[in-house]
């Protein structure tokens, strides 16, 4: 065994590193872009530095992510320690395929002190972890375009929060055809609109804050009964439907195809606001020719957000299940990694939210605007929904029923009432109640 | 002596097994292995990480009669293969028959025909995404350009289809090259005994290019139909089945099923499914084919 493990240490040890041959060797496979494969790299390094004991090794897959780890499964060939998205992470928990964390809780008193929105539980009182960082949904925004309209930026403070209605006003100022007319003015051409108000996608995080917003969901509370076909549900749809077809303010998905990434959306003044994740401040703090902030969203009856982020599990397959909680107690330790400061990741632990100090150590930097306090801090601790993709039991196939039914809603081809009243029979048999939520 | 020659057989018989032996294990563990495996998972509720049970032709049954995500991309296979294989086929014959001419320059010809089957499927699809971007695309400006309202091509649930059965022509490279070998082995004393006999070019192209082109074209159809009922990259890098599964390719679906809905004894029914489908095809194929293929120097043997 010894010789064995000394082998393998050897292969992978990199040059000039020490290696100890007695390391207990653990792998951690992970998704992202360079940028947050580099930050893991180091965070890895760092680690293995620290714990001689352990010896983790990263793997990052750029790829296909679900279809890798899927693959993996069936084949019982998993890695120890691995970024999971939530449904798959919420099916495999309750299958008892992840490692339960709660029953450590005595040993690391550390698992126990996070935001409690962040736990996963696939049976009461039984968590397998949490989501690897908070990340909710805001709207980012082009300051310059803001001033030069001569309108009010988006407010950072959920209780102000803009109405629909005002919302829909400034997304209309925002909008511009090649003459500079507005919607709603005379001669105003939608054909040739070179300036939109505002830009969504057509997933569950642009839709779902919104529908949370105006007590509207997919199921009602013991995820068995379809209610997307409920007025507070058809609502939403309707309102963001108008907001591409009727009042011109938005760009409809066909042309969203032509145009680039967020950053470079609101840089080219495309558009001037877009809904996005916590996660792209670390695009738009790079980006250093857009004067950019952040705002909450618009509500419908009160201002909610949703949490929209993976999880990092640890396999119950795994031969050393102490030295993977000491990996991933350290792995999104804001003390250790960079993503935070660099607006990737929002810690889970709850002093990052509370304690001033805490809060100055992460976001004291040119990642996170002024505004981020309230609109990220406070909308994320105090506002954020989970969404269903980490509630609904059987979300992989919901989710594959549903996004066909939605696109004739985002192509114009039926009324919201139409297409959602025609997906309920096709949603109502998949439906197999809720995951627990403490 | 007898006994030597046995001996020495023996040996030859032992070498050459074990010449083949990689062939067959190869056979056993790669093909044959996994068919077994995939009949058996077909019988049973697996989805990946979760506990499996035999539940006999269940899947078959909810496939055959409830599922309607089934029924609308074998609808989508069908529609894409009864456009794409005649119109591949019709497009390749005559590329091939231009390219069977004696003219200057035609092996660059030949090369730029079979050039896009080299290209990697995915930056093909690639570049056909952006040559229907419906607005900076290059086909919509060519319609502009003279005038013509343009499409939304794959963007729309009626054109999608029609737009991806356009695009399946780029690739019949293979289809050309093999029509090509097919031509240049018609037998020239056939045009000869024709012009004798006063044939002009019809003549011989109806009477005797297309009926000894007749086992090609039987080759070539049964394999673009293999081919198109397996169609997949389209809709994982262009579409994603979309807009309202108007692109659900039969094994995209099953793909999802099996990987986004960890869903393995579904997927495995359908898979069995879809083999069935093309055995069928084949073999009604094959039946007709007595009446309609040829053979140089009569029945087929």
């Amino acid at each position: 065994m010894t010789a064995m493990l000394t082998g393998l240490a050897a292969c992978s040890g990199n040059a000039g590193e020490p290696v100890n041959p007695n390391a207990v060797e653990l792998k951690f496979m992970y998704w992202g872009s360079n940028d947050e494969k580099q930050a893991m790299e180091k965070m890895i390094q760092s680690f293995n530095a620290s714990h001689p004991n352990i010896r983790v090794k990263g793997e990052h897959v750029p790829g296909d992510y679900t279809t890798k780890i899927n693959t993996l499964m069936a084949a019982n060939q998993l890695p120890d320690i691995a970024y999971l998205g939530d449904s798959l992470t919420m099916k495999w928990a309750s299958e008892g395929r992840l490692l339960d964390l709660s029953s450590y809780y005595d040993e690391y008193p550390e698992l126990k002190n996070k935001l409690k929105s962040s736990y996963l539980y696939s049976e009461p009182g039984k968590s397998i972890g949490n989501y690897t960082a908070l990340e909710v949904m805001q709207l980012f925004y082009n300051k310059e375009l803001f001033t030069e309209a001569g309108v009010p930026v988006p407010p950072a403070d959920p209780q102000k929060a803009w109405t629909w209605d005002e919302f829909l006003e400034i997304a209309k100022k925002l909008t511009k055809d090649q003459n500079g007319k507005h919607p709603g003015e005379s001669g105003f051409d939608p054909k040739n609109i070179v300036q939109y108000g505002f830009a969504f996608g057509n997933d569950r995080s642009s839709w779902g804050p919104l529908l949370a917003s105006n007590g509207g969901a997919l199921t009602d509370k013991t995820g068995k009964k379809y209610t997307l076909n409920r007025p507070e549900s058809v609502e939403v749809f309707q309102k963001l439907q108008d907001l591409v077809f009727k009042e011109h303010v938005a760009p409809d998905l066909i042309q969203q195809q032509d145009m680039p990434s967020n950053t470079i959306r609101l840089q080219t003044r495309k558009v001037a606001m877009v809904v996005d994740g916590t996660w792209s401040l670390l695009d738009f703090s790079n980006n250093k020719q857009l004067q950019w902030s952040i705002g909450v969203l618009p509500k419908l009856k009160e201002p909610k957000t949703m949490i929209v982020a993976g999880a990092t599990v640890i396999f119950q397959s795994t031969k050393h299940p102490k030295e993977a909680l000491e990996f991933y107690l350290y792995h999104n330790n804001p003390e250790k990694v960079d993503l935070f400061k660099s607006g990737l990741w929002m810690p889970i632990e709850e002093k990052y939210y509370t304690d001033e100090q805490a809060i100055q150590s992460w976001t004291n930097n040119a990642a996170h605007p002024p505004e981020f306090r309230q609109a990220g801090i406070e909308y994320a601790r105090d506002y954020a929904i989970k969404p269903s993709t980490s509630t609904l039991r059987n979300w992989p196939d919901i989710g594959s029923k549903l996004t066909p039914g939605l696109d004739l809603i985002w192509t114009n081809k039926k009324t919201p009432q139409q297409a959602l009243d025609e997906l309920e029979p096709i949603i109502q048999p998949l439906l197999q109640g809720v995951y627990p939520d403490e | 002596m007898k006994r030597q020659q046995s001996g020495m057989m023996r040996m030859e018989r032992n070498w050459g097994l074990l010449f083949a032996l990689p062939a067959i294990l190869g056979l056993l563990i790669f093909t044959i292995g996994p068919i077994t495996a995939s009949f058996i998972f077909s019988l049973t509720d697996w989805t990946i990480g979760g506990q499996m049970s035999f539940i006999g032709l269940e899947n078959y049954q909810t496939i055959l009669t409830k599922d309607t995500t089934f029924s609308q991309s074998m609808f989508v296979t069908t529609y894409y293969a009864l456009g794409s294989v005649p119109l591949g086929l019709t497009a390749a014959f005559i590329i091939a028959l231009l390219l069977n001419q004696k003219v200057k320059g035609l092996s660059i010809f030949r090369t730029i025909y079979y050039l896009p089957t080299i290209v990697p499927s995915i930056a093909n699809t690639m570049l056909w995404l952006w040559m229907f971007n419906p607005d900076f695309g290059l086909l919509n400006s060519l319609l502009e350009s003279v005038g013509l309202p343009g499409s939304k091509w794959i963007y729309d649930e009626s054109t999608a289809i029609p737009s991806l059965i356009m695009m399946s022509t780029w690739g019949i490279g293979n289809t050309v090259i093999i029509f090509l070998a097919g031509l240049q082995s018609v037998p020239t004393h056939l045009y000869e005994a024709a012009e004798v006999d006063g044939g002009n070019l019809w003549h011989k192209f109806f009477h005797i290019t297309i009926p000894s082109m007749t086992p090609t074209i039987f080759f070539n159809l049964v394999m673009s139909l293999i081919g198109t009922f397996q169609a997949f990259n389209q809709a994982y890098v262009m579409t994603n089945g979309g807009p309202n599964n108007a692109t659900l390719f039969y094994v995209f679906y099953l793909w999802r099923t099996a990987f986004t809905e960890t869903k393995i004894g579904y997927a495995s029914a359908l898979a069995w499914i879809l083999f069935f489908v093309i055995m069928v095809l084949t073999v009604l194929i094959f039946s007709t084919s007595k009446k309609w293929v040829h053979y140089e120097g009569g029945e087929r043997s």
